[in-house]
């Protein structure tokens, strides 16, 4: 019987023609916890997501237990043995523990009480402190991630699958969970495990593999690693690559003081974060998943609100603010060009023009009630231009272009209302290769021209392309800046993983 | 009523003014070590203020007044009382507050009998400086507390401060701006003068007529003394950093009345011109000491921090000396020859560090 429980050769999977991930070949043995690191955008989720049933290769070949086997659906990946554990948990919150365990598997008849024996005698003999009557949105992190890993268990899981199982979890929840997982490999189960603490990796992992940029660059016994050789091989792409431009060899010196957040609280994303943009740069921000970058900036225009109590405090040119909507935000001269098109940065159906008016109709004091079609159209026509919107007209839905047109319309949104700071939240995800050059060109004239703009991104060449400051998030507050001069990948990637 | 209400609200949210948050070190402020690694020119006692005429430096220190060409200091005269300002007049005169209450003019630096004596309603003098019109400006921290007594008119958040023009020709002086929460240390910008407010962290500009502006404001430490730069701009020493824990002790005035009344000044949470001399320190919470070892990203009780600032009074980039250092405390800087000397109070250092290098370094 051979030792591969599961592998991957010359696996692929496009997304609308882009490789998320390429001609990857991965091998799981039975029995191993396996470590599959990487930046964000790396491939990792899309590799397990296939393993998972999730989504189904674009091209390659998968096996289990030697067997060719390439799963339609997460049902027929489980069926198999291979279940997956999210970052954000599957668990009905509503329904008790034990309900959730045994969900799918229900009877014509069900007897309550019967389940609740059943799970409390599962979950014992797996030495889990959960109450199988308890309901599952009262519990914390780790409880509820015991419940899932109980699931997968229950459903005889010969491979199971984590996505940053240990993001939520405090360090007493992380050493529990790492004596669970331990014991899980006692047992004979594979474990995959994606995690951005590489200590994490290093500690618990018997192999590592590293993605970067959707291929797979190696695969080691964990002893042959440290640190420094998983972030150089994280990071070491080619640097000469052209997309994202040279290497800055000036930045652009710090006009007045535009935004300052003092000690901004919202439980558990942001914690006591502080920093300051200025006019006339760019402020780079990054930062791994759950580092608290987008929740900062969304309480900074508006978007979430900050804690009740003790939430600390945010100053717009020198003055406090506190937005409880984006509205005012807006026409204090904020804008947030989201990093979620699809759901918060336009309305498909309607056309470009409209939607970049939209924009417009924020910014007016009390609003409109009656609309003009001529100013529609010759804000429409007037951006579409200036931003170079590839479209055969400005009455074109905006579902109707592509990735990078769709981004470009979503700047429009915000430019027109001619914001003093500009908050671009991953600015190029999904965006094809010519608009990034151009949304990047019209970042660096926004800045030329004396706009604060900040860019979160979590993709390293784009921050070092383009920021003049570069603050490194971890952990739900700012860590780390450098100056666009002295930042190296490594140098940021250290800040934002230590 | 409404007023009343939020007040309440507000202390109880720790909203308004009873948010408890400092401005954070970044951008222009961003830390280095490059302070704590200056060379240090020499040591001495109770080093508080540095003038040049141009080509040697003079040090106020205690009630010393040291001349310092080539590789030591040479005493020049030791006055009555401790020197809290000193300024070189453009004529080559001297000026000296002493103990904070008297102003003595001398026509020469070696002349041994003051051409024009300052007193009456000076109380804590703590900053000279020659004005264009061959007046002589003089910041006075408090009315209340003397010089030396600063923490203490910091606990009870005074503002009387006051900015004096003193005019030697006719031995008047004239109160330009009062009011002010501790001014220390201003200098002429123009026709204004630029004035350090450090209870209230900001820079103000004075206009002859009185008129106030805020230049810089939300500091993330207590501004001192300015001085002029060279290609425009100024130095602005800082002798203590904010930190939330001295913020939290400022809104609680109940708290501090009985820290006042019944502990020893030496252990006040305060911040203070040099720390980590006793185990009864109080410190900030969190990130303090690792495995005995200081770290410097702590919230500090003592700080060195210097900012260059440009013309129009913003910040260009800083100079830094942090929670694990010792160069603490600046209170005093100069330009003399190529070098930026400064005074670190709290170790009692006299610091040089080479103008050619500093502004691409600090800028990095």
């Amino acid at each position: 019987m051979t030792d591969i429980i599961l592998s991957l050769s010359q696996a692929t999977k496009l997304y609308a023609g882009v490789p998320a991930i390429e001609n990857v070949d991965f091998e799981l043995r039975r029995g191993e916890i396996h470590a599959l690191v990487g930046e964000n955008g790396a491939g990792k989720s899309t590799l397990t997501k296939v393993m998972a049933g999730v989504v189904t290769l674009t091209s390659g070949q998968m096996t289990v237990g030697g067997v060719s086997f390439a799963p339609k659906t997460p049902l027929e990946a489980r069926q198999l043995g291979i279940a997956m554990v999210f970052q954000e948990n599957s668990l009905v919150p509503t329904m008790t523990v034990a309900q959730n365990l045994f969900l799918g598997q229900e009877k014509f008849y069900n007897r309550l009480r019967g389940i609740y024996i059943a799970a409390q005698q599962f979950l014992q003999s797996l030495n889990f402190d959960v109450t199988p009557t308890a309901t599952v949105g009262g519990l914390g992190a780790a409880k509820k991630q015991m419940v899932e890993i109980a699931r997968a268990v229950l459903h005889k899981a010969k491979v199971i699958i984590f996505d940053e199982p240990t993001a939520s979890l405090t360090p007493e929840e992380k050493k529990y969970f790492f004596d669970l997982v331990r014991d899980l490999k006692k047992r004979g189960v594979s474990i995959i495990f994606i995690s951005h603490a590489l200590e994490e990796a290093l500690l618990l992992a018997d192999r590592i593999t590293v993605l970067r940029d959707g291929k797979h660059v190696v695969t080691d016994d964990a002893s042959k690693f440290d640190r420094a050789r998983i972030i150089q091989a994280m990071v070491g792409r080619d640097l000469s690559n052209t997309l994202y431009g040279a290497r800055k060899d000036s930045v652009r010196p710090s006009g007045r003081r535009v935004l300052t957040v003092q000690n901004l609280k919202m439980a558990p994303m942001v914690k006591n974060n502080s920093l300051s943009v200025f006019a006339g740069q760019i402020t780079g921000v990054f930062g791994l998943v759950g580092a608290g970058r987008t929740e900062t900036f969304k309480i900074v225009s508006g978007v979430l609100k900050r804690d009740f109590f003790h939430g600390g405090e945010i100053l717009l040119n020198e003055k406090p603010v506190r937005y409880r909507v984006p509205g005012p935000a807006v026409k204090a001269g904020i804008a947030y060009v989201t990093e979620d098109r699809k759901v918060e940065g336009f309305f498909e159906t309607a056309s470009i023009a409209r939607n970049i008016y939209l924009g417009l109709l924020a910014k007016f004091p009390s609003g409109r009630t009656w609309l003009s079609r001529r100013e529609i159209n010759s804000a429409g026509k007037t951006w579409i231009e200036r931003l170079k919107v590839r479209a055969t007209g400005d009455e074109i839905k905006v579902v109707e272009l592509s990735g990078g047109n769709q981004q470009k319309v979503v700047i429009a949104k915000s430019l027109i209302q001619d914001p003093e700071l500009i908050i671009f939240d991953e600015p190029t995800r999904g965006v094809d290769v010519g608009a990034i050059v151009e949304i990047h060109e019209l970042i660096n004239k926004l800045a030329d021209e004396g706009k604060a703009v900040v860019v979160i991104s979590s993709y390293l060449p784009e921050i070092m392309a383009l920021s003049d400051r570069i603050l490194v998030s971890r952990q739900g507050k700012v860590v780390e800046e450098f100056s666009g001069l002295e930042a190296t990948e490594e140098k940021i990637m250290y800040a934002a993983i230590h | 009523m409404i007023a009343i209400i939020r007040e309440i609200a507000n202390r109880f949210l720790g909203r308004g003014d009873a948010t408890i948050t400092v401005p954070s070190f970044d951008g222009a402020l961003k830390p280095n070590q490059i302070l704590e690694q200056a060379e240090t020119l020499f040591e001495c006692e109770a080093p508080e203020d540095l003038a040049t005429d141009g080509h040697s430096l003079f040090i106020a220190d205690g009630t010393r007044l040291l001349r310092f060409a080539g590789s030591s200091p040479t005493l020049i005269r030791t006055f009555e009382r401790p020197i809290s300002a000193l300024a070189v007049l453009p004529s080559g005169g001297l000026a000296v507050a002493l103990g904070g209450r008297e102003v003595h003019i001398y026509d020469s630096i070696t002349a041994e009998t003051p051409g024009a004596v300052f007193t009456g309603e000076l109380h804590a003098v703590n900053a000279l400086v020659a004005a264009p019109d061959g007046t002589l400006i003089a910041t006075d921290g408090s009315c209340e507390r003397d010089v030396g007594d600063w923490a203490r008119d910091l606990m009870e958040l005074g503002e009387t401060g006051r900015v004096f023009r003193l005019d030697p020709k006719t031995q008047t002086a004239t109160q330009l701006a009062g009011g002010l929460g501790y001014a220390f240390g201003a200098v002429a910008s123009g026709s204004d003068i630029l004035v350090s407010e450090s209870w209230r962290h900001r820079l103000v500009s004075i206009a002859p007529d009185g008129a106030r502006k805020v230049i810089l404001r939300h500091l993330p430490v207590y501004p001192s003394r300015l001085v002029p730069a060279t290609g425009g701009g100024f130095w602005l020493t800082a002798f203590i950093a904010r930190t939330q824990l001295i913020e939290f002790v400022l809104r609680e005035p109940a708290y501090r009345r009985r820290m006042i009344a019944e502990i020893d000044p030496e252990y006040w949470i305060v911040p203070r011109l040099r720390s980590g001399s006793s185990f009864k320190e109080p410190l900030q919470g969190a990130h303090i000491k690792t495995m005995g070892v200081m770290k410097p990203w702590a919230p500090p009780r003592s700080y060195g921090l210097i900012i260059r600032l440009g013309a129009d009074g913003s910040p260009r980039y800083s100079l830094h000396s942090r929670a694990d250092g010792l160069n603490h405390g600046i209170v005093a800087a100069v330009e003399v020859g190529g070098d930026l000397v400064v005074i670190a109070k709290g170790p009692g250092r006299v610091l040089k560090l080479p103008l050619a290098v500093l502004d691409k370094e600090a800028r990095l």
